[in-house]
C-alpha cells in the first residue's frame, strides 16, 4: 500500500515527457492518474475485468492520442478522464456488455461501490462521505450522473424529468461545494 | 465610458460563467459548435480560463477522492502494452518498407530459381526419354527390317522349294547325271530338265568337283546341234548345300557339259577345262 517506487511529475513535466515518448511519462501518468481514471471507470462498468480491460484502454489511447492533446483548452487530466469516460461509455452500450452485464441502477452503483471503497479502502478516501455530505442529494445525483456515469446534461434532464436549466444549475451548484470543499 | 465598458463586459462573462457552460465544457458536455464557442472565449478572456481551472481542478480532486487503486498487476499490463506497441511501431518504422520490398524481391527470386530448376529437371527428363525412344523406334525398325528380309527370304525359300518341289512331281523332268572327263575323272554333276518347260536345274548337293576359287566359276553349256549355249555359272564352295540351283532355260539340247571358267562366264566354253560331261 505503500506509494514507494511510485513517480510523479509536475503536469508541465509529464506533457513534455509525453510528447517525447519517454517512457518515465507512461509509468508517472499511471501512478499519477490510474487510480483516479479507474475510480471513474468503476463507477460506470460494475464488472471488474471489463473495468480493468478499458483502463488499459484508455492508457493506451492517451498515450497514442497525444499529440492531439492542447493545454491552451483544458488540464490535462480533463482530457485524460473524459477518454476514460468516453471509453466506458461505449463499452457499455455495446452489444457483448448489454448481453453480460444486467443493467444497475445508477445511484445504487455509485452507492455501492462508494460503500466497498470505504469498506476495503484506507484513509485517503475517508473524506468522501464527509465531502458528499456537504452536497445536497440532489446536486450529488447530478453530479454522479454526468461525471461518473456519462450522462449528457439533456439526458440527465429527460432521466430525471427536470428542466436543462435546472440541471445546469444544479451541476454548477455542486462543483461550486466541492471547489469550496478543497479550498 | 471605458468603465462602464467593462462593467458591461464583467456582467456578461459573469453571466456566461453563470450559465454552468465551463461545467459543461470540462465534462465534455457540449457539441463541437458550442464546445469552438467556449474556447474563442477562454482565449479573449483570462477570467473565464481562471474560473475554468478552478472547475477542472475540483473536478480532479473529486476524483481523486473517489479514486480507486486497480489491482498491482494492472502497472505492468498497461505498461507493458503500451511498451510493446512502441517497439513494434519503432520495427516497423525502421525497418518495414525495406524489408517488404527484401521479402518480394526474395520471392519472387525463389520462384525463378525453383522454376529454372523445374524447367531443367523436364528438359532433362525430355531428353532421356526422347534418346531411349529413340532407340527403341531404332531397335523396332531393325526388328522390322530382319523380319521383312526373313519374310521375303522365306517367301522366296518357300517359291524356291516349290520349284525345287516341281522337278521331283512334274514328270518332264528328265534327270541326267554328268560324269568326269579326263581331267577330273571322278567328277560328278546331277541336273534335271524338262523340254516341256524349258527349264534346268543342278543338284548342288551331287556336285562333286573342286573347289573354285574366286576368279573361277564353272558355267554349264547346252550342245544344240553342235553348237555351244551358255545356262549360266555356279560355284562349288566350302560348304555343303543341299539346294537346287535353276539355270537359264533350254528347250532343245542332247548334251550338257560344265566347264571351269573366269569369274562370270565365258560367251565360247574353255575346252581343255571341261570338267563333266552327259548326253541324254
Amino acid at each position: 500500500m505503500s506509494k514507494k517506487g511510485k513517480i510523479s511529475l509536475s503536469e508541465d513535466e509529464l506533457i513534455l515527457a509525453l510528447r517525447n515518448k519517454d517512457k518515465i511519462a507512461m509509468e508517472a501518468l499511471y501512478d499519477m492518474y490510474s487510480a483516479s481514471l479507474f475510480g471513474v471507470i468503476s463507477r460506470i462498468i460494475a464488472d471488474s475485468t471489463i473495468a480493468e480491460d478499458v483502463l488499459q484502454e484508455s492508457f493506451v489511447k492517451i498515450w497514442h492520442s497525444f499529440s492531439s492533446y492542447d493545454a491552451e483548452k483544458g488540464r490535462l487530466f480533463t482530457w485524460m478522464v473524459n477518454i476514460a469516460r468516453n471509453l466506458s461509455i461505449d463499452k457499455t452500450r455495446s452489444k457483448d456488455f448489454k448481453n453480460n452485464i444486467k443493467n444497475q441502477d445508477i445511484e445504487n452503483n455509485v452507492t455501492i461501490i462508494d460503500e466497498q471503497n470505504s469498506s476495503v479502502y484506507k484513509p485517503e478516501l475517508m473524506g468522501v462521505r464527509e465531502l458528499t455530505e456537504k452536497l445536497k442529494p440532489e446536486q450529488k445525483l447530478i453530479l454522479d450522473l454526468i461525471y461518473f456515469k456519462g450522462y449528457t446534461h439533456v439526458e440527465a434532464s429527460e432521466e430525471l424529468g427536470i428542466p436543462l436549466g435546472t440541471i445546469k444549475t444544479r451541476l454548477r451548484l455542486a462543483i461550486i461545494e466541492l471547489r469550496k470543499y478543497f479550498n | 465610458m471605458n468603465s462602464e465598458n467593462i462593467l458591461i463586459k464583467v456582467e456578461d462573462i459573469k453571466a456566461y460563467i453563470e450559465s454552468g457552460i465551463l461545467e459543461l465544457y470540462v465534462l465534455g458536455d457540449l457539441n463541437h459548435r458550442e464546445r469552438t464557442e467556449v474556447e474563442n472565449m477562454l482565449v479573449k478572456y483570462p477570467e473565464l480560463k481562471a474560473e475554468l481551472n478552478l472547475i477542472e481542478e475540483a473536478l480532479a480532486l473529486y476524483a481523486e477522492k473517489t479514486a480507486i487503486e486497480a489491482p498491482g498487476y494492472m502497472r505492468d499490463r498497461i505498461i507493458g502494452s503500451i511498451e510493446k506497441d512502441i517497439r513494434d511501431n519503432s520495427d516497423n518504422i525502421t525497418g518495414n518498407e525495406t524489408d517488404d520490398k527484401k521479402v518480394i524481391s526474395h520471392k519472387q527470386f525463389n520462384f525463378y530459381k525453383y522454376a529454372f530448376a523445374a524447367c531443367l529437371i523436364l528438359l532433362l527428363v525430355s531428353t532421356y526419354l526422347l534418346y531411349s525412344l529413340n532407340g527403341k523406334l531404332q531397335q523396332s525398325n531393325a526388328q522390322i527390317a530382319s523380319l521383312q528380309t526373313e519374310k521375303q527370304q522365306f517367301a522366296k525359300t518357300v517359291s524356291f522349294k516349290n520349284g525345287e518341289l516341281e522337278v521331283f512331281q512334274d514328270a518332264s523332268f528328265k534327270f541326267l547325271n554328268l560324269q568326269g572327263t579326263g581331267k577330273v575323272p571322278n567328277a560328278k554333276l546331277t541336273i534335271a530338265w524338262s523340254p516341256v518347260k524349258r527349264k534346268v536345274w543342278i543338284d548342288l548337293k551331287s556336285i562333286q568337283m573342286p573347289i573354285n576359287d574366286k576368279s573361277h566359276q564353272y558355267q554349264l553349256w547346252a550342245i544344240v546341234k553342235g553348237k555351244p549355249i551358255d545356262l549360266g555359272v555356279f560355284d562349288k564352295t566350302a560348304d555343303t548345300t543341299k539346294d537346287m540351283k535353276e539355270m537359264k532355260p533350254i528347250e532343245l539340247a542332247d548334251t550338257f557339259a560344265v566347264t571351269l571358267e573366269p569369274q562370270g562366264g565365258s560367251a565360247v566354253p574353255t575346252m581343255d577345262q571341261m570338267m563333266v560331261i552327259g548326253k541324254f
